[in-house]
């Protein structure tokens, strides 16, 4: 669905006319979708941390998170195959290290398909910075049911209600070593921002999860409103701080996602790092 | 370095060992992989040497991670290249297309073994030459793939992998199989002042002039490729697109792009056409052969010939594009064509059969592989063909 975009000229927002390619402009994203907040604030990370599109790539995968970014960044835009995002992100690491990647990917797309290569990124601590787009279904498909998706919640593809219960990417990403993890909602506006900006700075992977409200797909088809406020609503009343639920019971719990900043490691170097100074020692020994 | 035998550049390897040298040779410097039989040992021998020469070797999670992983490294401006054989190749395939589409030069080796499914793991085959033409869903591709027989054409059939891919902005196949990569025999390294190696093509026009994609003259080879972090913002993706990268729904975007990556492979079948050809200027009859089938095809030539039987031989070097021309030539000349491979479908036969053009009687000598062919057996059946029984 595309936006009306009226006057462009004059509308642009400065940073969007800073980073972004004006004749693909306006974007993809629905109405009222979340996808649009955390590009802003990737944008906002960018700016203050200095980036350009000289030495920043932005890299998709394949669902709303990476159709709607493609090819909107200004420097080089690298779109793989679904879920193979963190796959082709190594080979560009690996190969250009002096470079920033950004890599927006989306629940589906990184849990799913291409759960095996996230949890070895993970591992690896391929420092990239990996933005999931968490709409907890699969949107540009058309509303099936995704290893996000609340248990019991109707969908195209589980028409009596899922009876699986949702992943956590946060725990994961966690347990395979991700040097940043956190988790945050669209709203989060300034978390996100902060978020964005430590994980680039990180060395090693860093993986910031932010639950977006999908009005066209999970609000219709799980909430039953294409209302953006009503799924808002939803989230705020779904999500618990960290700190909040420190004093909760597992009761309590139940039914919450967490949001904050899950993991800061600054004591971990990552895969690339390692391997060209593995490079510079055999070389060393053998000049 | 490898052990080297008797003098400075010759040296006593397997026809893996031979492949992982012809890539450092013609500069390729990423290397992701993911242990299989019978391509482990290209893996581990390129774990030991890039880092010495200053490249990424890595092993990834699985198949598709590696040749994916290739792709990116590709993009970024390395010469790349990743390995595998039977089960591999076929999630190999999954990534190939994002290469074809996306003009990707890089190289992937398939040691051919016994199958399907995980077949016979450490024994021949030759069941992949359709696998690697036409795997890769969705069709308007430009596979090139180049098969050696012996350990000598492991190394220098690499390199040229790694110069059609520069050339013709593609993913290039080593199609080799387990006889050849596990043959030990004598390479000779020549001195790299001697080899031919295509360097990365860069842009001589500024990034605003500049089109990712050819598609406004279909066919173009030898065309640039800037890489990430140059200043040019290239897009790649897994969609159709447009010259610069955009993804785009259009019939008429979809059919140029679909043209171009089909014709520039067909529009320069000049430089796509090698060919081995023996004693076929005076021949009645004709075999035709590839990769570890050549050798025990050509002993059985020369065991007619002694016996003054007229026989010749032919054996696609560059197997796809598909020879048609030479072969063509060879059908108008002899009656019969025997083809031994490794496979019970017929997939070297068919091909032959196609381009012979009903000019000569084809026939296929099958196996399914673990085995190659003893020359008895390719004499016998050339024996039993000509006698027509
Ligand atoms: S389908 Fe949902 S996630 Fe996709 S663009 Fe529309 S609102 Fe956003």
């Amino acid at each position: 669905m595309k936006n009306q975009g009226g006057d462009l000229e004059k509308t642009i927002h400065p940073l969007a006319a800073k980073y972004l390619r004006q004749e693909r402009m306006p974007h993809m994203a629905c109405p009222g979708c979340g996808i649009g907040q955390v590009v802003h604030s990737t944008l906002i990370a960018c700016d203050e941390l200095a980036l350009t599109p000289e030495n920043t790539v932005w890299v998709q995968g394949v669902g709303c998170s990476s159709r709607i970014t493609y090819t909107l960044w200004k420097g080089d835009n690298i779109d793989a195959h679904h879920g193979r995002i963190f796959a082709v992100a190594t080979g560009l690491k690996l190969s250009r290290p002096d470079l920033n990647y950004i890599c927006f990917t989306g629940d589906g797309d990184c849990m799913s398909i291409g759960g095996n290569h996230f949890l070895h990124a993970c591992r690896r601590n391929l420092d990239v910075t990996a933005i999931m787009f968490n709409n907890g279904i699969y949107g540009m498909t058309g509303g099936q049911v995704a290893p996000t998706t609340p248990m019991g919640a109707m969908t195209t593809t589980t028409p009596y209600g899922n009876i699986e219960d949702p992943m956590d990417s946060v725990q994961v990403a966690m347990a395979a070593g991700a040097s940043y993890v956190a988790r945050w909602r669209s709203t989060d506006f300034r978390q996100v921002v902060s978020s964005i900006k430590k994980g680039i700075q990180t060395k090693g992977f860093s993986f910031i999860e932010v639950l977006t409200q999908c009005p066209t797909q999970f609000g219709r088809y799980v909430l039953k409103t294409g209302d953006p406020i009503k799924i808002l609503q939803w989230y705020k009343d779904h999500t618990v701080t960290l700190k909040k639920a420190e004093k909760m019971t597992p009761e309590e719990l139940k039914d919450k996602m967490l949001i904050g900043e899950f993991a800061h490691r600054t004591d971990r170097t990552g895969v690339v790092e390692r391997y060209w100074d593995m490079i510079k020692k055999i070389q060393s020994e053998r000049a | 370095m490898l052990k080297q035998e008797c003098s400075i550049n010759k040296y006593f390897v397997q026809g893996d060992e031979a492949i992982a040298e012809g890539a450092i040779a013609a500069g390729c410097r990423y290397f992701a992989g993911y242990p299989i039989t019978p391509a482990s040992e290209i893996s581990e021998t390129i774990a030991r040497r890039f880092p010495e020469v200053g490249g990424v070797a890595i092993q990834l999670e699985d198949e598709l991670a590696s040749i994916h992983s290739v792709g990116g490294a590709s993009v970024a401006g390395m010469k790349a290249m990743t390995v595998s054989s039977g089960p591999g190749i076929s999630l190999k395939l999954e990534g190939l297309g994002w290469g074809i589409k996306n003009e990707l030069p890089y190289v992937v080796v398939d040691v051919q073994r016994a199958g399907p499914s995980n077949g016979v793991a450490t024994r021949v085959g030759q069941g992949d030459l359709y696998t690697v033409k036409y795997g890769s869903a969705g069709g308007n591709n430009s596979i090139i793939a180049i098969s050696p027989m012996n350990v000598q054409e492991a190394f220098d059939l690499t390199i040229d992998c790694f110069n059609l891919s520069e050339i013709f902005r593609t993913p290039v196949f080593l199609l080799t199989d387990e006889t050849v990569g596990h043959t030990r025999e004598l390479l000779v390294i020549p001195d790299a002042r001697e080899l031919k190696i295509v360097p990365r093509r860069k842009p001589t026009v500024p990034p605003s002039e500049f089109l990712m994609y050819p598609l406004n003259t279909p066919g173009t080879i030898d065309y640039p490729y800037p890489n990430i972090g140059e200043g040019y913002g290239i897009c790649v993706s897994p969609y159709t697109h447009t010259a610069k990268g955009y993804a785009t729904t259009s019939e008429k975007d979809h059919d140029k792009m679909a043209t171009h990556l089909v014709r520039k492979v067909t529009d320069h079948l000049d430089r796509l056409t090698r060919v081995q050809e023996e004693m076929l200027d005076d021949a009645e009859y004709g075999i035709i052969a590839y990769g570890c089938e050549a050798r025990p095809a050509m002993e059985a030539m020369k065991k007619a010939r002694a016996e003054g039987i007229k026989v010749g031989f032919l054996r696609p070097i560059i197997i796809w594009p598909f020879p048609d021309e030479p072969i063509y030539r060879m059908a108008c000349k002899v009656k019969k064509i025997l083809v031994p491979e490794l496979n019970r479908d017929g997939q070297l036969s068919r091909e032959v059969q196609r381009a012979a053009k009903g000019r000569a009687e084809v026939y296929h000598l099958g196996s399914g592989g673990v085995e190659t062919h003893q020359p008895v057996h390719v004499y016998d059946e050339l024996m039993r063909i000509i006698k027509g029984k």
